[in-house]
């Protein structure tokens, strides 16, 4: 919360950290990224869709066993089964539905990647995709819990960038230049949440130190793509492997700040998400990943690109001499 | 633009939630005992755990509207669970084996299956599910489920048996050494035909 008296200072430093002027091209990689990953989301569910999200007896499982358990915490998440029951009273059959909302996902996913309505399809695509990841709340892994708030964070932020079609051909003006740079402020600080308590997780478990989960997590399927013959073979590796893993995970929210290692910890961590995405099939987890950290770290953070904007400048009553990246005085870690 | 001071507000109650959300599931991990921490502090980590669920109004009753508000904000953002993903320690995954019976005493073997990759790594995801007591109360249902799914597939069969179990794959020397993974069974159910329905009795080693 921001203090009113007493601590201008701390006041001002807090406005500076949360409302750096900041250009839209981290907000395009996000909007790009996140359209093509519902995109591939919905095209790789295409042929099990009205399998795991049909009704008791026709699926895998039970839509309704999920939904109930997505109930259980509270009635109001968005699930599948309220489309279903829309679409009853229009006397549309839930096959129909279930139809019918997979492809208004994958067209929300080519219209966030095109650019065209953006807003619209964001809000659209994240409805959807909750309803989806809700419903098949017993499916889902990491990757649909990052599409969810990813999603989020994209229905909130100042679109279109200058790189939608929504801005180039129906001259949509862009907003103030603080606004991008508090949503990527958001998603800058939700990185090194996830990073910090993941590698402290991991440095929590005594498998991480000698190398033996590294073994574990790259033989046991459905994530065993190399073979155990391969691994033995760099067997000795494996614990440096493991306690680098560690040490990048929990140094990510100190060492991503600063300028002199900003660089290294993101080529660092991309790296390992797309080492994970190929070695063990994970690719849909590693490229969200990919996304969000080019989106909150990559684009814009280490040269100072001029903001342009069509928006009239807010006054917030601060100046902005550097506006991409991270000025001193506005990193957490400085005082 | 609205007020910063409104954004401000929100951005601190929004990462005041996900702490309180990865607090918790670091906390658990600790109370549970599966970390390389003494367990002299398993307590304590417990008594923190439950702190962070009061935050989160889990604590409340589940018709509380503060608990459902914050649950349903959670779940909108993504962030309902924490990021302790593979860790601290990988442990085995899980398998269930289905053994069919026909009437002429054949039998067979099956698994659940889908179509495509990405729906597999999600039922691997739910069997995972299964082996954690919290999930305890709808094993039977889902398991029940699952072999329907199966048996739709081949409405010959009289009798199946559904056996839940957990495989530990060798470590690394094991492995030189040739030893290969080895299965432990968890339960199991037996489901069979009953006039257009089935009927089950569970077995629990």
């Amino acid at each position: 919360m921001i203090p009113s008296r007493g601590a201008p200072g701390m006041q001002k430093r807090i406005i500076e950290f949360l409302f750096p002027e900041e250009t839209d091209k981290w907000l395009a990689v996000l909007r790009i990224g996140l359209g093509f990953l519902v995109t591939i989301y919905t095209l790789f569910l295409w042929s099990d869709w009205h399998y795991l999200f049909a009704s008791t007896g026709k699926g895998l499982l039970s839509r309704q066993l999920g939904e109930a358990m997505a109930s259980f915490d509270s009635p109001v998440i968005p699930k599948l089964g309220w489309l279903v029951t829309l679409g009853g009273y229009a006397h549309i059959g839930e096959d129909a539905v279930l139809s019918i909302s997979w492809a208004c996902l994958l067209s929300m996913g080519l219209l966030l990647l095109l650019g065209i309505f953006c807003r619209q399809a964001a809000v659209i695509a994240w409805f959807l995709h909750l309803c989806a990841a809700e419903s098949g709340g017993l499916f889902a892994y990491g990757a649909d819990n990052f599409i969810t708030t990813g999603l989020f964070y994209l229905m909130l932020s100042p679109l279109p960038d200058r790189y939608s079609l929504d801005h180039r051909f129906l001259k949509i003006r862009l907003k103030d230049a603080s606004l991008f740079g508090f949503w990527r402020r958001v998603l800058q600080v939700h990185m090194c949440f996830v990073y910090f308590v993941g590698g402290l997780a991991k440095c929590l478990g005594s498998g991480w130190w000698n190398g033996s989960n590294l073994w574990l997590s790259l033989t046991r399927p459905p994530f065993n793509l190399i073979s155990p013959d391969v691994l033995v073979r760099f067997k000795y590796a494996l614990p440096i492997i493991g306690i680098s893993i560690c040490l990048i995970e929990l140094g990510y929210p100190f060492f991503i700040w600063i300028k002199k290692t900003r660089l290294i910890w993101l080529i660092c961590i991309l790296a390992m998400h797309a080492v994970i995405g190929l070695a063990m099939g994970l690719y849909l987890f590693a490229l969200v990943m990919i996304v969000f950290n080019l989106a909150a770290f990559g684009f814009g953070m280490s040269k100072g690109p001029t903001v342009a904007t069509d928006a009239p400048k807010v006054d917030s009553g601060e100046q902005h001499p550097n506006v991409s990246g991270l000025r001193r005085g506005a990193s957490p870690f400085h005082g | 633009m609205p007020s910063k001071r409104i954004y401000a507000s929100w951005f601190t109650a929004h990462f005041f939630l996900l702490a309180a959300v990865c607090a918790a599931g670091i906390f658990s991990l600790v109370a549970q005992g599966s970390t390389i921490l003494p367990s002299t502090l398993e307590g304590c980590a417990h008594k923190a755990e439950l702190v962070a669920a009061f935050i989160l109004g889990k604590e409340a009753g589940a018709s509380s509207p503060v608990r459902q508000g914050i649950a349903t904000y959670l779940h909108a953002a993504g962030i309902q669970t924490g990021y302790t993903f593979f860790a601290p320690n990988i442990p085995g995954y899980h398998k269930l084996t289905l053994e069919l019976y026909y009437p002429d005493g054949t039998v067979e073997y099956d698994s659940p299956h889908v179509s495509g990759k990405a729906a597999a790594l999600r039922l691997a995801s739910l069997l995972d599910r299964l082996a954690d007591e919290r999930y305890e109360p709808v094993r039977e249902v889902v398991v029940k489920m699952l072999v329907l799914s199966v048996w739709r597939e081949r409405p010959e069969v009289k009798k199946v048996r559904a056996i839940f179990g957990t495989v530990s794959s060798p470590d690394i020397t094991d492995f030189e050494h040739g030893r290969g993974e080895s299965f432990q069974p968890m339960f199991s159910y037996d489901f069979s035909v009953r006039e257009g329905d089935t009927h089950d009795d569970a077995h629990i080693p």
